[in-house]
């Protein structure tokens, strides 16, 4: 096909070619071609089958109001090849297709719509029941449109931007560049986004003048090179807005060029004020085979012949409802378009400049009439004019119908932002009836279409959203408000939507093939609210976004149910123009944070687990059940990375009121080097966290945190004393210091080697806390417990000298056979000490006294207002709570499942952490049970999963397990 | 939605910035006689204004304050506080 | 054309003035609730009121799938009825509502996360409802999408697998009971507002709407994530509920890619195939109280970053609708239905989070039971409010609590 390659007008690079593939074979395009573009000029009229009839489909809007150009490329299904740039040695491929676009075997489908009224679903196939699950299988084959494969990888960088602004300008047209200029003179700060390759709207590509006789797409040329010369505004072509949030939250997507670094990139703008300047598309005319190849919108045929050099037809017939439709003829007559006649649905209100420029060309002109029927198999041979009552039919020859019943704006970012849209009844549109703050509209979704008017409109909403920024226009607005008010106003739009015909093959939404009679059918039915017709047909639900219907569809339901005064808008949702999840996502980084210790774990071995906020080593050993780290540290020494333990410093003259507060033991005890271990509970009384505080000294205390709750203990104890006014600071050290736990019955002779303190357990007992440095330079914090019930010591030190401690403590214990322990080791040692882990053997509905751990709280402190006490008090005497108890299997070689249920004929209970334990040779755990089953002795029926009817037997036992005294851990 | 809080200490900050705490129920009633279902009330109920509700805030990628401000549910925007709550 | 379009569910009718029950939402619950009055229990004279349109709120919102695999011998059982009601629903309403029986997958991300995993699939087989521990490679089987490398934020350790879940079309449940209810003589008053609710002496005697004032001896408020804002202004009765916003979202549709419902509480994401294609995917919620139906860029692209790590291939794919709606929460994640207890003929139920579309076919035949006979049913019992004061939070969620918006 020959390009028009004179043109001043293209966007294309005539000379540079590239090539894509398409069915296997190659084709060629020029560099500023669109894929759907590309494939126009070398012929294909036919690009997809539409989703439920496979009806032929063909270019439409250029803008991707519908799904009728979605193509894959290069195994990316629905792109939509109308606005996608072409680049060299793409591989195309038609969609939803049996055999060819052209040539679909399932082509018959469309004869069978008679069967498929609206909502069809709903009332067959569930009779009988048996059929049900097979029609699903066929159904969920014949629907969706593009295919993408299990292992697709998705190729190429995603980049993401955070903007900050003063005045965001969304719409790159003569409005929006209009109001960015305007704007951009208070020196703030202003972003411009336009979703075409550039800048230029509905200017671009049009010759006619400005009342100063410069032509449009000139005059757009100046305006977009002072957006490009104005420093303090910054523009993204290729870049489509796609949500609006409160507050004026922008977000939108570009796509990258060929010298970016991105292949799309998502960007988020907060600015104080938006002006939405997109300007309207235009609003589908319905007829009988509306949607035939051959049949589009007249800035999609205005714009491939202008943009694209393609004269989209040899044989024209125009039914439009705007001067938009008459511009278009001209121009494309003067480009060489035979027009056998031009339908004007108006019977009056044209341009007069226009009328006469048709009548000098001998276009004949037919004012009253509309297209009613479009004739032809795969593209569009002739056409039914009528008149619009439907009185009176004519035919005309053609290969290009160009119809379009009147223009819609393009509302959908006030719509986002939550503005109340109602219906103007002189041009037809949906306007924001209350716009949200700091957000102006400007350009044609005013209404306005005067090219002066168009642009004053911008420069008014530009002052206006720099004023509303902060900035001090002056009497700039007052003298924009007066040169806009002066120039022509809103005008009258077109509001036929049908043609007079019944309707069956008339569609009012392509992607869904939803027709007139459909939405008929289901307004007889009751749904006559467009939202509630939108989810009976799914009319406006397809991949267009609702470009298609979104505007008719509530004009005819008003038109039709005849109750409703005026049209009920539809909503559109985010994003405005689908996005891919890769765009979405970005880097998409993981993040989890490293111990001090994290690289030293990874050498020795350590299998990782991400637990919570942090990346931890769960193993050191092939074996999971871990018994030689557990043995070691039974019957040697073992050594453990534990910095993940919430660490705080709370001081000053109230410390120990927010701990009376938020502990419930009663810490007034406590004396100054001294640890007290304690829980924490919330106001049901369930335990929420446990740890130990140690008295530095007076109003100074450190205290532990398990190490899910570090992240919350700051504002649990601050939410706690809020209406207090108590003076205390409170410090997060958890990522400040690394601990080292160093535990088994050799542990001490390992740190008496790296340190010269006296630990003899009269010197250091058990629950004992010493301070020291090591090397004169290393101050650590020792304390002397037994979570895992051994003699035991945790060393907390600060963060970057963690390593060299515990590289000093191997060295050490290198003779000793010293060896990493890792989380589930410490697991199964503690289980066997029934030490709880909060999450583990308690869960949302378990309170202190449930655990066992009553002894822990201090009744008498009353005037603390210890959280959880008053809980506790009530919930005392309840029977039937589930309580922690220890349990041993009857067969000590097969300890039950974490998680079996304890059942009679109901449930009772369950296992919460059991094992088979290496140090007693018993299989024991811990379980909550009910607390009639919580007696020693108790027998318990264990219902495991996959069991087969098959139960395990335990008892309740004394706890703990191992070494009950605690001679170990104290000697 | 894009929620934007005022901290009294750090100014306007995104909203996700925050943790919520909470319908303002002022402090904890007295202990002595609390019947369960006065603590109940207390602890876990609300009254689920669908409008502008005063509620606890706590800045928590920022100065670490809880404070209280008043936001409109069916907007989901902080809004001064009004005259009939000072 | 084989049959000829009329009203689904009648003609619009007027108000009257007397009604036996007045249910306050025009939603599942309370379609259900007045299909099973008039039908089991011959209480025929039921007035829906309903603010906009039926199906407005969460019954046109969640993202329709339906499970029998909970955490408590409470409410397994109830979902279970639920679950086994779909196609005895289908056939009674003559209204195709497209079950697919296509099974969840529930994804574990750590071996804490398997172990309470087993917990609840032994509470599932207990009470006869098939679930099953399956390991990672027999996911990927399932799922051939799923990502299961370790390079992930967190890998997949195994699922949860129960075959009997799936999806059901959640807008034929709604118009399919409206047709019930109304065949019934159930009158649905649309675009008409409940504004007060009458006591006399402890008793209800009648609703004032936007349209006039009804006698009647019973309401149901069961107005979703509106309902406790709305017993609170009418009747002054709080509850242990924060209204949050919960977000979902659809891509393009597809051709066949999971023939499963999948989802990841590690990720707080689900991810299912609609009939129609597209893939559905959601869950996200604001940790704070909203009635709006906005939804957040924040979610949208964390959703992104999700499945991007999970379910890589849809990368390549474009979402193309995302949507908000309301889940009224309660602390222990399980709803509060209870009645003729505070107030005498006042029932309410609530509080059931992102749950309310999986139950509410067993509810609307146990609340219907309940209001006919004014007696609890057993399986609602455990449901009562006043659990919370008694310290009997259900434990259908093991999460700690500490404090907001649940708490």
């Amino acid at each position: 096909m020959n390009r028009l390659n004179q043109l001043p007008t293209l966007r294309i690079t005539p000379s540079e070619k590239l090539s894509l593939n398409y069915r296997g074979k190659t084709v060629q395009g020029v560099a500023g071609d669109t894929v759907a573009t590309a494939l126009y000029a070398n012929g294909v009229r036919v690009f997809a089958r539409s989703l439920k009839y496979h009806r032929p489909r063909g270019l439409y809007s250029l803008d991707g109001e519908c799904s009728n150009t979605c193509m894959d490329v290069n195994g990316v299904p629905n792109v939509r090849t109308e606005n996608t740039l072409l680049k060299d040695g793409m591989v195309v491929k038609e969609q939803n297709v049996k055999g060819s676009a052209d040539r679909d075997w399932l082509a018959f489908i469309d004869k069978l719509d008679w069967m498929m009224p609206a909502g069809f679903y709903y009332k067959t196939m569930h009779k009988p029941a048996a059929v049900w699950p097979v029609a699903m299988k066929q159904i969920r084959k014949a629907a969706g449109i593009g295919v993408i494969s299990a292992d697709y990888q998705m190729r190429g960088q995603y980049d993401e931007m955070f903007v900050k602004a003063e005045v965001t300008v969304i719409g790159g047209g003569a409005a929006g560049m209009s109001a960015a200029l305007a704007a951009a003179e208070s020196g703030q700060r202003v972003v411009l986004l336009e979703s075409r390759p550039h800048l230029g709207g509905c200017f671009d590509y049009r010759v006619s003048t400005t009342a100063e006789g410069t032509p449009l797409y000139q005059r757009a040329r100046e305006l977009a090179k002072q957006v490009e010369q104005t420093g303090n505004i910054r523009t993204f072509k290729h870049t489509s807005m796609v949500g609006a949030y409160n507050n004026n939250l922008i977000t939108a997507f570009q796509v990258g060029g060929a010298t970016d670094a991105f292949t799309e990139r998502y960007i988020e703008i907060r600015s104080d004020s938006v002006v939405v300047a997109t300007g309207c598309i235009e609003r589908p005319l319905i007829f009988d085979h509306n949607e035939r190849p051959g049949v589009m919108q007249v800035g999609c045929a205005h714009r491939m012949a202008r943009t694209y050099g393609l004269l989209p037809g040899s044989e024209a017939v125009f039914s439009v409802g705007h001067d938009l439709g008459l511009e278009a003829a001209v121009d494309l007559f003067d480009l060489g378009l035979k027009i056998n006649c031009v339908a004007d649905i108006r019977e009056d209100g044209q341009n007069p400049e226009l009328m006469l420029a048709l009548a000098e060309r001998k276009i004949p002109v037919l004012k009253g009439w509309v297209a009613a029927k479009a004739h032809g198999g795969k593209k569009v041979e002739k056409v039914t004019l009528s008149t619009v009552e439907g009185t009176v039919n004519r035919q005309f020859p053609c290969d290009l119908l160009v119809a379009s019943a009147g223009l819609t704006p393009v509302t959908g970012p006030f719509i986002l932002a939550q503005a109340k849209m109602g219906y103007d009844s002189l041009t037809g549109y949906f306007l924001p009836t209350t716009v949200p703050e700091k957000m102006f509209p400007a350009g044609r979704l005013t209404g306005v279409n005067d090219p002066a008017a168009i642009e004053a409109s911008g420069r008014l909403a530009g002052l206006k959203a720099a004023t509303a920024a902060g900035a001090d226009m002056g009497n700039l607005v007052a003298a924009a408000e007066k040169a806009a008010a002066s120039l022509p106003g809103p005008q009258r739009g077109c509001k036929l939507v049908t043609a007079p015909v019944k309707g069956r093959k008339s569609f009012i939404c392509f992607d869904e093939d939803t027709t007139i009679k459909n939405i008929k059918q289901a307004i007889e039915m009751g749904f006559d609210v467009p939202e509630l017709i939108k989810r009976f047909t799914s009319a406006g639900t397809g991949p267009g976004q609702g470009g298609i219907p979104g505007h008719n569809l509530p004009l005819f339901v008003a038109k039709y149910t005849a109750s409703i005064n005026t049209p009920v808008p539809t909503t559109v949702r985010p994003p405005l123009v689908p996005t891919f999840l890769a765009t979405y996502a970005g880097y998409n980084h993981h993040m989890f944070k490293h111990t001090p210790l994290h690289d030293s774990q990874i050498k020795d071995g350590g299998i990782f687990r991400n637990i919570g906020v942090w990346q931890r080593a769960r193993y050191f050993s092939d074996d999971f059940d871990c018994k030689e780290e557990i043995l070691n540290v039974r019957n040697n020494v073992g050594i453990l990375d534990g910095s993940t333990l919430g660490k705080f410093r709370i001081h000053g003259p109230d410390a120990l009121k927010a701990l009376q507060r938020v502990y419930v033991s009663d810490m007034s005890k406590l004396k100054p080097g001294r640890i007290k271990y304690s829980a924490m509970c919330n106001d049901d009384g369930c335990v929420i966290d446990d740890g130990v505080v140690v008295k530095l000294r007076e109003n100074d205390y450190y205290l532990t945190t398990s190490s899910a709750r570090a992240g919350q203990t700051v504002e649990w104890i601050r939410y706690h004393t809020r209406f207090d006014g108590w003076d205390f600071s409170l410090v997060n050290l958890t990522d400040a210091m690394g601990v080292i736990n160093i535990s088994g019955p050799n542990s001490g002779k390992v740190l008496a080697k790296v340190i010269d303190i006296d630990l003899s357990s009269e010197a250091f007992p058990f629950s004992g806390y010493q301070e020291f440095t090591l090397k004169d330079a290393i101050f650590v914090r020792a304390m002397r417990l037994g979570f895992v019930g051994e003699l035991s010591y945790e060393l907390h030190v600060p963060a970057s000298y963690t390593q060299a401690v515990w590289d000093m403590l191997k060295e050490a214990g290198a003779e000793f056979g010293i060896r990493n322990f890792g989380v589930e080791a410490q697991n199964v040692l503690r289980m066997e000490k029934c030490h709880v882990i909060l999450g583990s053997e308690s869960e949302q509905r378990t309170n202190l006294l449930d655990l066992g751990l009553g002894f822990l709280w201090d009744r008498k402190k009353a005037d603390a207002k210890t959280v959880g006490a008053v809980a506790l008090r009530q919930a005392e005497k309840d029977v039937g709570r589930l309580k922690l108890v220890g349990i041993r299997m009857e067969d000590d070689n097969r300890p039950a499942r974490d998680g079996a249920l304890i059942v009679d004929n109901k449930v009772r209970g369950y296992v919460a952490t059991m094992r088979k334990s290496f140090s007693t040779g018993q299989a024991v755990g811990m379980a909550l049970v009910e607390s009639q089953l919580a007696d020693t002795g108790t027998r318990l029926e264990i219902f495991e999963d996959e069991c087969n009817g098959v139960r395990l037997y335990a008892r309740v036992v004394a706890m703990p397990f191992y070494d009950p005294k605690g001679e170990r851990m104290k000697s | 939605m894009a929620l934007i809080l005022t901290c009294p200490v750090c100014g306007k900050r995104n909203g996700y910035e925050f943790r919520y705490g909470g319908e303002d129920k002022g402090p904890r009633p007295a202990e002595a006689g609390l019947t369960p279902a006065a603590w109940c009330d207390y602890v876990h109920m609300n009254k689920c204004t669908a409008g502008v509700l005063k509620e606890w805030w706590f800045h928590r990628d920022g100065c670490g304050s809880w404070f209280t401000t008043w936001r409109d549910t069916t907007k989901n925007l902080e809004v001064a506080q009004p005259e009939a709550s000072k | 054309m084989f049959w000829k379009s009329k009203p689904l569910w009648g003609s619009k009718t007027r108000l009257k003035s007397n009604y036996d029950a007045v249910i306050i939402g025009g939603g599942l619950h309370g379609l259900a609730t007045a299909y099973y009055l008039a039908k089991e229990h011959g209480i025929t004279d039921v007035a829906i009121i309903e603010k906009r349109f039926i199906g407005f709120g969460g019954a046109g919102r969640n993202t329709a799938i339906v499970r029998a695999n909970q955490r408590t011998q409470y409410n397994v059982p109830l979902y279970k009825e639920a679950l086994d009601l779909w196609p005895v629903l289908t056939k009674e309403l003559d209204y195709n509502l497209m079950f697919n029986n296509c099974g969840n997958l529930n994804l574990m991300h750590s071996e804490a996360a398997m172990k309470s995993a087993r917990m609840t699939i032994a509470t599932a087989q207990f009470h006869g409802v098939e679930s099953h521990l399956i390991d990672a490679k027999q996911a990927k089987e399932l799922v051939p999408a799923l990502n299961i490398s370790e390079d992930i934020t967190f890998p997949i350790h195994g699922a949860m697998f129960h075959p009997p879940g799936g999806i059901v079309r959640h807008d034929a449940v709604v118009w399919g009971l409206a047709k019930g209810a109304a065949k019934h003589g159930v009158h649905i008053h649309q675009h008409t507002e409940a504004t007060a609710i009458h006591t006399e002496g402890g008793k209800i005697t009648g609703v004032t709407t936007s349209r006039g004032r009804i006698h009647t001896p019973r309401v149901l408020i069961s107005a979703g994530g509106y309902s406790a804002g709305l017993i609170y202004q009418m009747l002054g009765i709080k509850l242990p509920i924060a209204v949050l916003t919960i977000q979902a979202m659809v891509t393009q549709p597809l051709k066949p890619l999971l023939d499963h419902v999948v989802s990841s509480g590690a990720y707080h994401c689900y991810a299912n195939q609609t009939l129609k294609g597209e893939i559905a995917t959601g869950a996200h919620m604001d940790q704070w109280p909203n009635y709006t139906t906005q939804n957040t860029a924040h979610y949208i692209k964390h959703q992104a970053e999700a499945l991007s790590d999970w379910l890589p291939c849809l990368r390549g794919v474009k979402f193309m609708r995302i949507w908000g709606g309301l889940a009224d929460m309660t602390p222990d994640m399980a709803p509060i239905m209870d009645g003729n207890d505070h107030i005498e003929g006042f029932y309410m139920d609530c509080g059931w989070g992102y749950f309310g579309f999986k139950s509410c076919s067993a509810v609307g035949k146990y609340m219907a039971q309940f209001m006919a006979s004014g007696n609890c049913p057993d399986m609602l019992k455990p449901f009562n409010l006043r659990r919370y004061e008694n310290h009997q939070l259900m434990g259908e969620t093991a999460e700690l609590v500490s404090y907001t918006p649940n708490n």
